[in-house]
């Protein structure tokens, strides 16, 4: 079996391991724009509940959080789906995480334009969704960034749960060549092959919503 | 006939009193200028006028109706009175045709192309239209003073408030402003103009208010108040000013 053949082999977890990293990764910034919105705006008793989240998802590995939502709802009577438990614990995790990228962006608004826009008379809702939230994008592109290569390096733990992702392709050749050095070497250059392609896709995004002198 | 009356008006911030019992009026087509020392008030007293800042007794009329009534919409009355900021305050993310339409279409409910038509109109008046693609960083301060001008006019005000138009510009740009400013009071457009350069308050106004720790101590042109003032601090204020000009 050549070096090609491995690769050849693990590239059937490819999509898995995309798809457990893209419904992570989109999880994580609707939830992240979410806590945002929601403490922004201030809504009465939800900002205490907000934050014990974010406190809560932050300071919980991955792997407990997957085990408590796969292995500890079912005893509640709730069976929840392989991915479905990914995106319940790294979703939620990336959330919590994506929501302090979001609280420091969104301090990087010049709080002159806020007012400009409250003297008009735009309510605060209007405020955050045409003039923060576009702002606030762009300034966390780069923790952004980092947030979905956590998210990509913490997709191999799908195969705890039965994912047929990458790592669980590994795991399975390697068993039955007994060349873990060129198998997981090949996962490593598959894996890299993946954040490259998210990088090139997030600056081509970046590149089309650009505007000069924002950085 | 008056546009703005305002009473007694008193702010205070815990045991800080920064504005003092203000008596002022503007009239309709009026160019009222407020002069004063950084933190004398002037800037609190024009938040008063829109609600961004609440005062804490007193009253202000607008249009014969007192703002601080529990029933008055305050969106409805912002929409009315047009601000200007002295560091512009145009969102960078957006470019110059998008800072003007935005408030157009999100507050006044008119299509793209009614607002886009709109913005030009007032574009056009500050010679502006060519710059529409582009972006507030991509404009010299003059020029997003005058995306400022326009974006605040596009609302159609009953009042442009203008706060320290001219504080971030250099001297040519502060003169470009002041002529835009007449020529806007020329067209009858009721203004209030809150600022501490002196060249600029001569450049627009034959007359102002002089305010200071929180009270108008003076109203009159600025020669009189510069030589025949009772109050030799109003006369200081003036006097140096002139003399440095």
């Amino acid at each position: 079996m050549t070096f090609i053949d491995i690769l050849s082999q693990l590239s059937q977890g490819i999509a898995y391991t995309a798809l457990v990293t893209l419904a992570c990764s989109v999880t994580g910034v609707v939830v992240g724009l979410l806590i945002t919105g929601l403490r922004r705006l201030s809504i009465l008793g939800l900002v205490p509940l907000l934050d014990t989240f974010v406190y809560v998802f932050r300071g919980v590995p991955v792997l407990v959080m997957l085990f408590l939502v796969y292995f500890g709802l079912p005893s509640i009577g709730m069976t929840i789906s392989p991915m479905l438990a990914m995106v319940c614990s790294l979703g939620l995790i990336a959330g919590a995480y994506l929501s302090e990228v979001f609280r420091g962006a969104l301090d990087s608004v010049d709080p002159a334009e806020l007012l400009a826009a409250e003297s008009m008379g735009m309510t605060r809702l209007q405020i955050l969704v045409c003039i923060e939230v576009p702002q606030m994008l762009r300034f966390a592109i780069p923790g952004m960034i980092n947030e979905f290569t956590s998210v990509l390096k913490s997709s191999p733990f799908a195969y705890t749960v039965g994912i047929p992702e990458i790592t669980k392709q590994a795991m399975t050749l390697t068993a039955t060549t007994l060349r873990g050095i060129e198998v997981y070497l090949a996962v490593g250059i598959l894996y890299f092959a993946i954040y490259r392609l998210f990088l090139f896709a997030i600056h081509q995004l970046e590149s089309r919503y650009r505007v000069p002198g924002m950085t | 006939m008056s546009l703005i009356q305002i009473h007694d008006l008193v702010k205070r911030y815990d045991a800080q009193t920064v504005l003092n019992g203000i008596n002022l009026e503007v009239s309709e087509g009026d160019l009222q200028v407020i002069m004063g020392p950084s933190g004398c008030g002037k800037s609190t007293l024009l938040r008063c006028l829109n609600r961004l800042v609440e005062p804490t007794s007193g009253s202000i009329l607008f249009r014969g109706k007192n703002i601080m009534d529990p029933g008055v919409d305050v969106r409805a009355l912002r929409q009315s009175i047009g601000f200007v900021f002295q560091q512009f305050a145009l969102y960078r993310h957006l470019n110059v045709m998008d800072n003007i339409t935005l408030a157009l279409r999100k507050l006044k409910h008119m299509s793209k192309s009614e607002a886009e038509e709109r913005a030009l109109l007032e574009l056009n008046r500050f010679n502006m239209s060519a710059h529409r693609d582009k972006y507030p960083s991509q404009l010299s301060g003059g020029q997003m003073q005058r995306v400022a001008l326009a974006r605040a006019l596009a609302m159609d005000p009953a009042v442009v408030v203008l706060d320290e138009p001219t504080s971030a510009l250099d001297p040519v740009l502060s003169r470009e402003v002041g002529d835009l400013i007449r020529q806007l009071h020329h067209d009858r457009i009721t203004m209030v103009c809150v600022t501490h350069d002196l060249t600029l308050a001569r450049h627009i106004s034959d007359e102002l208010v002089f305010m200071d720790k929180g009270i108008i101590m003076a109203k009159g042109s600025i020669d009189s108040l510069s030589r025949e003032h009772q109050n030799p601090q109003v006369r200081s204020f003036f006097g140096r000013e002139s003399g440095s000009k």
